[in-house]
């Protein structure tokens, strides 16, 4: 399973997506929507915003916001 | 001593002096980092967009200094951010706008503009205000800045003529921009 999130480094919700999956042993790779044009476009295409932290494994399901219940949904259908 | 003097760094670290904005009504105001907040941004953009052609200038000047505070409780409060994307009129770069550190522009205005309230009538004033009396109560003293998107107006002859507060909308100042344009 290879999660990803995307964020920005400023965004308080993205560092608490990234330490609330670390806490659940989960490996993610983060991606700057901020310094990554190629980042920013892909975030842009799966959720057609720029709103973050995005969390996605197959890149169409996904979570926008550090909601926990949704991300447990979406870590669970995986 | 006028905002004329002032010069300021763009995103790209180069030094802009405020003197290229002689005869623009001029609109600064200290936008968010990204997250809260964010409608005003696009209500600037809104502004921005009516009145550019007729020499309104809006300057925004991130800021992180407030990044802590999100008013009300996480319930109420949205838990993402957004990036300001969209936005057309000029981002500086990121600094500090309130204590020892702030920038001089910064210092200058909330010297010439006081700190009179906050609009109580807006939704996130109660809020906004509780969450600075419980974390940064030292915030709420002198003219310093409060919060993100305090705004400041400034006519064609560099005078800083209005002050307005996080809690006043930028749809509801077109007016006052209006007069001065």
């Amino acid at each position: 399973m290879k999660v990803t999130v995307f964020g920005f480094e400023d965004c308080p919700f993205c560092q608490k997506t990234k330490r609330f999956l670390q806490a659940r042993g989960v490996e993610y790779e983060v991606r700057d929507i901020e310094l990554d044009e190629e980042a920013a476009a892909e975030c842009k295409r799966i959720s057609g915003d720029l709103a973050v932290p995005v969390t996605t494994i197959d890149g169409k399901n996904y979570v926008v916001g550090f909601d926990k219940r949704k991300i447990e949904e979406l870590l669970a259908s995986a | 001593m006028s905002i004329y003097d002032f010069t300021v760094k763009t995103k790209r670290g180069e030094d802009k002096s405020l003197a290229d904005y002689k005869g623009k009504v001029l609109l600064v105001v200290n936008t968010a980092s990204k997250c809260g907040f964010t409608s005003q941004l696009k209500e600037l953009q809104k502004l921005y967009d009516d009145y550019k052609d007729k020499g309104l200038e809006i300057l925004g000047f991130p800021c992180n200094q407030f990044a802590g505070q999100e008013p009300g409780t996480n319930d109420e409060v949205q838990q993402f951010c957004k990036l300001n994307y969209g936005v057309t009129f000029t981002i500086f770069a990121k600094g500090d706008v309130r204590g020892e550190t702030a920038q001089p522009l910064f210092k200058y205005l909330t010297a010439q503009k006081k700190f009179e309230g906050f609009d109580m009538n807006h939704p996130v004033a109660k809020p906004l205000l509780d969450a600075l009396q419980k974390n940064f109560p030292e915030y709420l003293e002198g003219d310093g800045i409060k919060w993100n998107f305090t705004k400041f107006l400034i006519n064609r002859d560099g005078e800083v003529v209005a002050r307005f507060e996080p809690t006043t909308t930028p749809a509801s100042i077109a007016k006052d921009i209006e007069k001065l344009l």
